[in-house]
């Protein structure tokens, strides 16, 4: 038995195929390193054309018996590579999205059209117990939560992500929208994960909802705030879960690990594990006032300034808010099988070798 | 109230809308693409009536006055022409046509029904160029000019547009006839083309494959290029583009028989380059006291321009929409003479023909060279 995995039943067997979308990136080897913990065998990784796989293929070779995984190139644009990629599968794991888009009509390209072209596949073949899509904590309206409130799966999403500001919130608060439909209409098995920050080697060292380097100044906004990280292979493990548990159709977890730091712990364990740096904490009430400040700036000037810094960003980065992963726990059987010290340690050391900078 | 649609729902239709909420007396009916949910997406966010996937569907419906064209450049001909025959004025996004040929027709087609045409040049109407036109028109150079240097970079980096063009070997850029470089000079070819008066300059184009891309296993899209353009009366210019020098400029230089003037794009800032010399050592230590009085006059300009909300990123695009849509209402000439459309897109043809004739191993041995030297 894999330390990740409690008890329950599956609902795929090893040998039935799995397609595994953005199965390059950061997340998407780990889970396929995940399913192949778990047996199952039969994979099918889509990776962009111009993807590097030496990630996936390290993954791959930490395995015996992997000759029925196969890597497939692909485009999610194109009409034509979507059914081919989801022939046979019974499961998808869609984790393929545009991350790092600044521009709204590319993240959204990049996110919702795909997964509308995978979604349609889906329903021409006609054969999917399961459809796993990788939101976000983004996508959550953090504005009618109390101070150190809790945010569970029952808090609503952004109802106007445009508002935010924010490329990728709009375009993951849209996918999930429109995975939902789909759910509705054609009757597609789905499953929403929605992880916190996903930390380890090969992501951002420090996390925006810490705090901004600017003008060669870093400010501290984070504070005492509660961070609502995941290790990546934790998060991993959780998604693999996601597309194979019965009874959990139509149902969101938040992926988080136990024993979270405070955004000033954090910081503090970074400058002292990777380097040290100035930085100047800005108290909650005034990063507040200055967001409101900039959104009124933005409104008045017509745009002058980007409308990146307003009131919803700082209630859904910035507001001090407590995180549950009690449903991944009791509904998944999931629990981190790293544990935050040791993922905290990887993570900086991966920083320290200069995978990644803050 | 003016009535605009878009068609095109991508990166640079943000950039419209942006501007065009900004001016009075318009308001968007329509915005349409190919792929509704872009449409939709862009109508979520934007004051815009209705999303359309068909043209023709917008065009019955909406009417619309005027059509901004924001499509990759393989189509705007073909949907300008389907706005001008439905009755629209059209704004049509650089670079304007494929071919020289097709800017004519297309031109000459909104003229003989009464419409009017202008192209994505906004950089034209900057504030810098804004005032480097007017100190020309007042004869700051002391008439024509003489020489010009027009410089339009830009930094390849590994994301957004640069990322996508140079990981996707089918991206809609390599697929033009110039490649990138059809994408991006026409803003620094316009200002050339602009005083100009021949209508075929002669052209001398050497493009090449950088080192820089060269190394990343790029073998087609040239993103180096040196051009020199002379005209029967004597104006000559150097066009520059190029990924891998830095300052990654967009510069332009004017110089006349009597003064010269420098823009610089991105700082916003115009210097004034005076003829005469002073006599002995005072040339040694008064121009250089000159040139920080405009350098500081110039910052408190764009302090003040900030201060008074008239500094936008894209302002160069707002005052090209609002004089275009003047020109329609008010019945007054376009803000961009269709002779300088014509001859930027001659001058780009003439570009992309040299570079084409040259074998694809005459630009690697240049790369090359390039880099030994």
């Amino acid at each position: 038995m894999n330390s990740f995995l409690n008890t329950g039943n599956f609902i795929v067997r090893p040998d039935e195929c799995i397609l595994i979308t953005g199965a390059a990136g950061f997340i998407g080897c780990r889970v396929v390193n995940s399913l192949l913990k778990l047996g199952y065998r039969n994979l099918r990784c889509l990776t962009r054309p111009s993807s590097k796989i030496a990630r996936l293929e390290e993954v791959l070779a930490a395995h015996e018996d992997t000759s029925r995984v196969r890597v497939i190139t692909g485009n999610l644009l194109s009409a034509d590579d979507c059914p081919q990629a989801v022939r046979g599968a019974v499961v998808v794991y869609h984790l393929a999205a545009g991350r790092g888009e600044k521009s709204f009509p590319d993240a959204f390209m990049n996110s919702v059209i795909t997964t509308r072209n995978l979604l349609d596949a889906c329903v021409a073949e006609g054969k999917i117990r399961r459809f796993v899509n990788m939101s976000s904590f983004a996508v959550y309206k953090n504005n009618g939560n109390p101070r150190r409130g809790l945010l569970d799966e029952s808090a609503p999403v952004e109802d106007h992500p445009e508002l935010r500001y924010n490329s990728y919130c709009f375009a993951k608060a849209e996918q999930d929208k429109l995975v939902a439909e789909y759910g509705r209409r054609f009757k597609i098995p789905y499953v929403m994960m929605r992880p916190g920050w996903v930390y380890g080697p090969g992501n951002p060292g420090i996390h925006g909802r810490v705090g901004i380097g600017t003008f060669g100044i870093f400010l501290h906004l984070g504070g005492g705030n509660t961070m609502p990280l995941s290790y990546v292979d934790n998060c991993a493990d959780a998604m693999a879960l996601a597309g194979l548990k019965e009874n959990v159709d139509g149902e969101v977890f938040n992926v988080v690990d136990d024993n979270l730091p405070s955004s000033r712990k954090f910081l503090r364990l970074y400058k002292r594990n990777v380097k040290n740096f100035k930085s100047v904490y800005l108290p909650h009430a005034l990063t507040y006032c200055l967001c409101r400040f900039w959104e009124w700036y933005c409104k008045w000037s017509m745009g002058q300034l980007p409308a990146a810094y307003n009131r919803r960003m700082w209630h859904a980065n910035w507001k001090s808010t407590r995180y549950s992963n009690a449903k991944l726990k009791s509904r998944l059987g999931w629990k981190p099988a790293i544990s935050t010290g040791e993922g905290l340690r990887r993570h900086f050391e991966s920083c320290r070798a200069g995978e990644t900078h803050a | 109230m003016l009535k605009v649609a878009i068609v095109g729902c991508g990166k640079i239709a943000d950039d419209h809308a942006e501007q065009i909420q900004r001016i009075a007396g318009c308001e968007m009916v329509g915005a349409c693409d190919r792929e509704l949910l872009m449409a939709k997406q862009f109508a979520q966010r934007f004051p815009v009536k209705k999303a359309y996937h068909d043209l023709g569907e917008m065009l019955s419906d909406a009417k619309p006055d005027v059509v901004h064209i924001t499509t990759p450049p393989q189509s705007h001909f073909s949907l300008a022409k389907t706005c001008l025959e439905a009755g629209s004025h059209v704004y049509v996004e650089k670079p304007f046509t494929l071919y020289e040929e097709d800017a004519r027709k297309l031109l000459a087609f909104a003229d003989a029904r009464g419409l009017k045409v202008t192209a994505g040049h906004d950089d034209q109407f900057r504030h810098s160029a804004r005032v480097v036109r007017k100190l020309i028109q007042e004869g700051y150079l002391g008439g024509p000019p003489v020489h010009m240097e027009s410089y339009f970079c830009y930094e390849l980096g590994r994301g957004g547009f640069a990322g996508a063009l140079l990981n996707d070997k089918n991206y809609w850029v390599r697929k033009l006839p110039g490649g990138l470089l059809h994408n991006i000079i026409s803003h620094g070819i316009a200002r050339i083309a602009e005083h100009f008066t021949s209508d075929a300059p002669t052209v001398i184009a050497h493009g090449f494959i950088s080192p820089f891309l060269r190394s990343t296993g790029e073998t087609e899209l040239v993103d180096e290029l040196r051009v020199i353009l002379s005209e029967e009366r004597g104006t000559t210019a150097y066009f520059t583009f190029s990924s891998q020098m830095r300052p990654s400029l967009h510069q332009f230089r004017v110089y006349g028989s009597k003064n010269g003037l420098v823009m610089d794009q991105d700082q916003e800032t115009v210097i004034k380059l005076r003829g005469q010399r002073s006599v002995s050592y005072v040339e040694k230590f008064v121009p250089p006291v000159q040139m920080a009085k405009q350098d500081l006059s110039n910052a408190a300009t764009n302090v003040r321009r900030f201060l008074k909300r008239d500094f936008h990123m894209k302002a160069g695009m707002k005052f090209l929409i609002e004089s275009f849509y003047r020109s329609i209402v008010e019945d007054q000439p376009v803000p961009i003479p269709y002779r300088e459309i014509i001859l930027t897109a001659h001058i780009m043809d003439q570009i992309f023909t040299q570079l084409k004739s040259r074998p694809e191993t005459e630009l690697i041995a240049s790369s090359f060279e390039t880099a030994l030297r």
